[in-house]
């Protein structure tokens, strides 16, 4: 009784601070672009008013089973406020990846940087710019679409970073156009005096027969401690085709949330792959819906965490109409005292026929003390549809082991190459070269310095 | 250049190698037949350090040094090699990268220089002519979707790659087409010299028609019950082991 009657209090102390940050954070409303815009401050209120009312997640709600928030709670972030402008461009080269030929965007804690872009010569019907700008000179082009795709979101993070959209990417092909080269997006994080929370808000909108690369990176400047809270919309018109990248390699001390909202109309592919290497604490919502017929939806993913790290992909994709794909082929090594969560929902709606969906979640743990909890869901409520999930947790296979040993080559060699092994099919079907090639690297960096007894 | 003295090994409470001797001069093959299930192939193992075996007696030194001393890759540095009667697939390492990385770190332990990427290139052509394989082999994951016979040339490949002091073939013959044999066979021939050695395990005289032993051990239950020249495989051929097994248990 007296325990019940504790922890009750306990996470009501939890709450109240929570929302008490929550509101903090949403609340900064006359400084921001939406300013004079009549359907956008309105979406902006109605998402205050739900960060108000919207149930802080526990241990308790569904999805945040073991994702806890204390740690995000106890750093007391604030607003990011000024725009850094002090940086170069020469600041950023640490982060290029080498050879890569793309059109590069830089966004700094949320906000875009004009003076680090470089665009280069955008293709015919391909806009690149801020959001800021764009709901200074032409917000109709952003009606309908912004906001709408998300919805209210799968949580209170996504309201949040509704109620205090000011910046971010716009990425915008219309219809039929065809960007050759990558477009590589870089969300630059930089520490600052106190604990910040960046809420940049991006949109790709993709018109009919458009077809893009668009490579997405999370980077951060030394060990720096700050909160991103992003959610990026995708719109994708018929028959057009998306190959998305986005590589999370943050600081050690960052912590993440990203919400990727699709829709997809008839026709049109989009194959995404997230590889999630840093941060101590993120959150990633992959939510897919289909607009038309004959979509494709192809999820990809590659995590690593070790010591002091968790990473939670949770996807939700829903089938409500008929001859639609989805695949969710994720992979993840855990080691030390890392943590991974991979929760997938596959919806098939009782119309949604001919659905064709498989999930798979492969993992592997390298440490006693690593853990992941993997939760592949399937509800299918149509009766002629392909549908399968598997998921495995498992270990380095002892013959596998012995093989490489036999050779001459160092145990710590052998499970490093066994590991890049396993992450092989998802950094495989990376990109051009310099990207699989950068990947590879970076999971081989981590494995490097992974104890892997 | 090797030598096993009284050795005892056993899996969990099992005691499969039960007091076995063998000693094997520099530039010998020795062939070593026997019985399904009578302790080949953990013989090999125990050499090469594989786990889940317990060594209960025994000893056993590779140039004067105590195998079980050492770990697995500490024996391959020292020059041992086993060619796997199952070669393991390792999906997702690719072969090309595995070889090298086994190569530069043999070749560091004997204190030589890392090969640089065109000298390694044309070392891997040369012996992959050697074994009839295409160089296509190279850049796919090791032995993954391998043919039997494949994976069986692609162990005597490394080990014409590694050039070891003593290498262990277990059963390399088995599962190998006629021409197949032939091939595998000169490629062993080849690497034979003074100061390489070669213990042969194998079911079939056949084999040993090509790679021609000078000596023959049966092994049946752990131990080492009878030795000879070339001419006993031929009598087990015609034979079999029963004569030999129910001898000594008499
Ligand atoms: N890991 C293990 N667990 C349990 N028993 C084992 C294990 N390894 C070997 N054994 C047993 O030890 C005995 C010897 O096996 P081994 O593989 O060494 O035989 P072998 O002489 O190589 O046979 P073959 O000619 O069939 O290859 C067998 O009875 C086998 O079942
Ligand atoms: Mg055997």
């Amino acid at each position: 009784m007296n325990a019940a009657v504790h922890q009750r209090t306990g996470q009501a102390d939890a709450a109240e601070a929570f929302a008490g940050w929550l509101q903090g954070l949403g609340g900064n409303g006359d400084q921001n672009s939406a300013g004079g815009i009549d359907w956008l401050e309105s979406e902006r209120e109605q998402a205050a008013a739900r960060v108000r009312t919207q149930l802080v997640p526990t241990n308790k709600s569904e999805g945040w089973r073991y994702t806890g928030l204390r740690k995000l709670i106890e750093q007391g972030f604030v607003n990011v406020d000024e725009p850094v402008t002090a940086l170069t461009p020469d600041d950023i080269g640490e982060f290029l990846i080498p050879e890569l030929d793309a059109h590069r965007v830089v966004l700094v804690n949320g906000r875009f940087s004009d003076a680090l872009s470089s665009l280069g010569e955008l293709p015919k019907g391909v806009r690149i710019g801020s959001l800021r700008d764009l709901l200074e000179s032409d917000p109709a082009s952003v009606k309908g679409v912004l906001t709408r795709i998300a919805g209210e979101g799968r949580h209170v993070f996504a309201s949040l970073n509704t109620a205090a959209i000011d910046d971010g990417l716009v990425l915008q092909l219309d219809r039929g156009a065809i960007a050759e080269r990558p477009i590589e997006v870089i969300h630059l994080s930089i520490g600052m005096d106190e604990p910040r929370v960046a809420q940049p808000r991006n949109l790709l909108s993709l018109g009919d027969g458009a077809q893009a690369q668009v490579i997405e990176r999370y980077v951060s400047l030394g060990d720096a401690l700050y909160c991103t809270n992003s959610v990026l919309e995708i719109a994708l018109g018929r028959d057009a085709v998306l190959k998305h990248t986005r590589i999370q390699q943050e600081s050690r001390n960052a912590f993440h949330i990203t919400g990727l909202y699709l829709s997809q109309e008839a026709n049109c592919r989009y194959a995404g792959t997230n590889i999630g290497l840093g941060g101590t604490w993120a959150r990633t919502d992959l939510v897919t819906r289909f607009a038309g017929e004959h979509a494709e939806c192809d999820l990809k993913g590659l995590y690593l965490a070790g010591d002091q790290q968790l990473i939670d992909y949770h996807m939700d994709v829903r089938h409500a109409l008929p001859n639609c794909a989805s695949r969710e082929t994720f992979k993840g090594i855990l080691y030390g005292k890392g943590r991974a969560v991979f929760d997938g929902l596959v919806y098939v709606a009782r119309d949604a026929q001919k659905t064709d969906a498989e999930m798979s979640n492969r993992n592997l743990i390298l440490s006693p003390n690593a853990e992941v909890d993997t939760k592949p869901q399937l509800e299918i409520y149509a009766d002629d549809v392909k549908c399968s999930h598997g998921t495995t947790v498992g270990q380095i296979e002892p013959e596998m082991l012995f093989y490489l040993r036999s050779r001459g080559i160092a145990a710590s060699l052998a499970r490093r190459m066994l590991c890049l092994g396993f992450a092989g099919e998802i950094i495989d079907a990376l990109g051009p070269e310099s990207l699989r090639d950068y990947v590879a690297e970076q999971v081989g960096q981590r494995l490097e310095q992974a104890p892997l007894e | 250049m090797l030598s096993v003295k009284g050795l005892k090994a056993s899996v969990g409470d099992e005691p499969i190698l039960k007091g076995l001797d063998l000693e094997v001069k520099p530039g010998e093959v020795h062939a070593i037949m026997g019985p399904n299930g009578s302790g080949k192939s953990t013989f090999a193992h125990v050499l090469s350090g594989r786990e889940g075996y317990e060594v209960t007696g025994g000893s056993a030194e590779l140039d004067g040094e105590d195998l079980f001393e050492l770990e697995p890759e500490e024996r391959a540095r020292l020059g041992l090699f086993l060619a796997f009667q199952y070669p393991v697939e390792l999906p997702g390492v690719n072969n090309m990268y595995f070889l090298k990385a086994a190569l530069n770190a043999i070749r560091k332990s004997r204190g030589e220089e890392e090969l640089d990427a065109v000298s390694f290139m044309r070392l891997m052509k040369e012996k992959l002519k050697i074994l009839h394989l295409d160089d296509s082999l190279l850049k796919r994951p090791v032995n993954f979707g391998f043919s039997g016979g494949e994976k069986k040339r692609n162990e005597i490949f490394q080990m014409a790659l590694l050039e070891p002091k003593l290498a262990i073939l277990d059963e390399t013959d088995s599962g190998l087409d006629i021409d197949a044999l032939r091939i595998v066979a000169d490629g062993v021939n080849a690497l034979r010299s003074p100061e390489r050695s070669m213990i042969v395990v194998t079911h079939y005289q056949r084999l040993l028609d090509y790679i021609q032993p000078d000596h023959v051990h049966v092994l049946a239950k752990g131990r080492i019950i009878r030795s000879g020249g070339k001419e006993l495989a031929l009598e087990l051929e015609e034979k079999g082991y029963g004569w030999i097994v129910e001898g000594e248990a008499a």
